[in-house]
């Protein structure tokens, strides 16, 4: 197949829903050729967190636990320009100012009710930041080894194929 | 190749001598038949057959399942619009692994959908699964990677070429191969390209090019323009295995007493598929029960993309550039070219009869959608040195022979007169596998 075709295929099965920078980082291409911002160790343990307040470990680890910051982190810098970075990251900072004068604590020394409290404001105060947030998360976890063999059943050599059959209880998604 | 794979018939052969449009192909269906059988059985085409005047049947492997959904819309396209069909797309991916492909090292698809990244059990149709290995065990083949075609050489005494010049990639040497037969082979745009670079006394314009036709006539399908809707039944139903093939739609206007304000026609490719953890991005909801109904399958869906054929047209063209060259020395190739009315028509329908078949099926939410198409978007590039009876009119023959030259060939989808609206690739190996048995035969005559 040729790499148009595989790119259109991919994109139709991601249902056309993923933005185009997020799939063309979760295919792990670079696209973004031009400056990117520098990311502290904080910036990035922020991320975590307010991650794995989208995805939380349930019965499964969640966001925190597969390094969706990593996937985030990797993502920003690779497929979206500056200007996009620099909207996304002062989100983030926003996020943890607004923790400050709510609860007079960062938002990583929250408690997880205060957490999903805080993301809950974001997420009707800053619109973008948190739609951005929540899709690198959840295209991040989904595409992780935790979040694609735990949380979804993975099976990278099916072997066969059956279109038409009865839905198993407690089948899960697949992740591929 | 990308794998889906058609065969066309007499109406694509005879529609541009009907109609009146460029010039006649000068072979039928009956010439290429028996080397579409040639090659389907070495590559393995796996597929449905349906006896289609319009799209006639290869020599399949097993089709692969229809999801559900398909299974239902297929009936109720079929109910509601008689001369309609839905077919399982005709893939070269092996469904099961005859003889022919064992023998060659290769295993059957394993479903994984991986076929863009090489496929390492060789179940699907390529250069490196299929071919190679055979033709590296005759102990006769020397693959040359790294090495850019400038030009093919031209003996002006013995009138036929004597092999070509090549420039290494690396170092950027050049090189001289000499041979007694010269097939181009190197798609559609880099065949053109060597030939119009390919300039002697003999031939001032380009290799072959008496007929001035040498890259004209520029072809692609055009396409992104169809529907999709949700499907709201089938939830009960899921699937294993990931099928790197879709289902099919075989052209069904202009055809038979249809009549239409355009030429031509188009068919569809698409398919059903049931939403993953993908589905509620843009919503305004996150946490426990967000993940929690993520890792459970979402809705199906389903959606239809036309490809739909583009006429030849003298004006739309390639040409290399008088100045600009690559860092190879080879000159830039140029294009201009555009679709036009009967083009723009056809889009129409290719966009409300997929809403509306999708509709009449009982799908929900359904949504239309044209993308826009260019020449080249579809990479079905076709025609700039195309077959046909006349020299003055044609750069190849009935056996894609040069005119005037009977040593070289050119096999690939430059030599198209018409697009048909199927995946062209399976007709590019047929027609090349026609030619070599051609030119050996001749080579045994004396001829060549």
């Amino acid at each position: 197949m040729k790499r148009r075709e595989a790119l259109q295929q991919a994109a139709l099965m991601m249902g056309g829903i993923l933005s185009a920078p997020t799939l063309a980082g979760a295919m792990g291409r670079i696209t973004n050729t031009g400056p990117s911002i520098a990311v502290s160790a904080d910036q990035e343990s922020l991320l975590a967190e307010v991650a794995d307040v989208i995805i939380p470990t349930t019965s499964t680890p969640g966001a925190k636990a597969a390094g969706a910051e990593k996937f985030i982190v990797r993502v920003m810098r690779d497929c979206y320009p500056k200007a996009d970075q620099e909207k996304f990251y002062a989100g983030l900072a926003k996020l943890d100012a607004d923790s400050k004068t709510k609860f007079g604590k960062e938002f990583v020394a929250l408690d997880p009710a205060q957490k999903n409290e805080m993301v809950k404001q974001t997420m009707t105060e800053d619109k973008p930041f948190f739609l951005r947030m929540k899709e690198l998360t959840t295209t991040g976890y989904f595409t992780s080894e935790i979040g694609a063999t735990k949380a979804l059943e993975y099976l990278p050599v099916p072997g066969q194929f059956n279109g038409c059959m009865p839905l198993k209880p407690g089948q899960k998604t697949w992740a591929l | 190749m990308g794998r889906q794979s058609y065969r066309l018939s007499d109406i694509d052969f005879e529609a541009n001598a009907k109609e009146g449009v460029a010039i006649d192909w000068p072979i039928r269906y009956k010439d290429v038949a028996p080397w579409y059988s040639y090659v389907e059985k070495f590559v393995g085409i796996s597929g449905e057959k349906l006896n289609l005047p319009q799209l006639p049947d290869s020599e399949f492997l097993p089709p692969m399942e229809m999801y559900c959904v398909e299974k239902e819309v297929r009936k109720r396209i079929e109910k509601n619009f008689p001369g309609r069909v839905m077919t399982i797309g005709r893939v070269a991916n092996l469904s099961k692994a005859g003889e022919a492909q064992l023998g060659v090292g290769r295993a059957p698809c394993q479903y994984r959908n991986k076929c863009s990244l090489g496929c390492p059990y060789g179940a699907y149709f390529s250069t490196q699964s299929c071919t190679l290995p055979p033709a590296a065990k005759t102990g006769r083949l020397t693959l040359r990677p790294d090495s850019v075609v400038t030009e093919i050489l031209y003996d002006e005494n013995k009138k036929r070429a004597t092999g070509v010049r090549i420039v290494d990639a690396v170092t950027l040497q050049p090189k001289e191969y000499f041979a007694k037969i010269v097939f181009v082979c190197g798609s559609a745009l880099g065949s053109t390209a060597i030939l119009l670079n390919s300039k002697s006394n003999r031939f001032p314009n380009g290799f072959g090019n008496d007929s001035g036709e040498l890259g004209h006539n520029l072809m692609d399908h055009h396409f992104r323009t169809g529907a999709s809707g949700v499907w709201e039944g089938d939830l009960d139903k899921y699937y294993i295995g990931r099928r790197a093939n879709g289902i099919y739609v075989p052209r069904y206007r202009n055809i038979g007493t249809d009549k239409r304000d355009y030429l031509r026609g188009f068919g569809y490719q698409g398919g059903g598929s049931r939403t993953g953890w993908q589905r509620n991005i843009a919503e305004m909801s996150f946490g426990a029960d967000y993940k929690d109904e993520l890792t459970k399958p979402g809705p199906w869906t389903m959606g239809l993309g036309g490809f739909g054929e583009t006429l030849p047209y003298h004006e739309n063209r390639m040409y290399l550039d008088k100045n600009e060259k690559d860092k190879w020395g080879m000159p830039l190739v140029v294009f201009d070219a555009e679709l036009k009315e009967n083009e723009k028509k056809m889009r129409i329908d290719m966009m409300n009869d997929a809403k509306e078949m999708l509709e009449a099926s009982g799908l929900k939410n359904v949504r239309s959608y044209d993308n826009g198409s260019y020449l080249g978007m579809a990479i079905h590039e076709m025609g700039t040195a195309r077959m046909g009876r006349d020299p003055k009119t044609s750069v190849l023959n009935a056996n894609n022979q040069v005119h005037g030259v009977k040593n070289v060939f050119v096999t690939d989808g430059a030599c198209m007169v018409s697009t048909s609206c199927v995946n062209p690739s399976l007709t590019y190996m047929a027609l090349t596998a026609r030619a070599a048995d051609f030119a050996v035969k001749e080579m045994k005559r004396q001829n060549i």
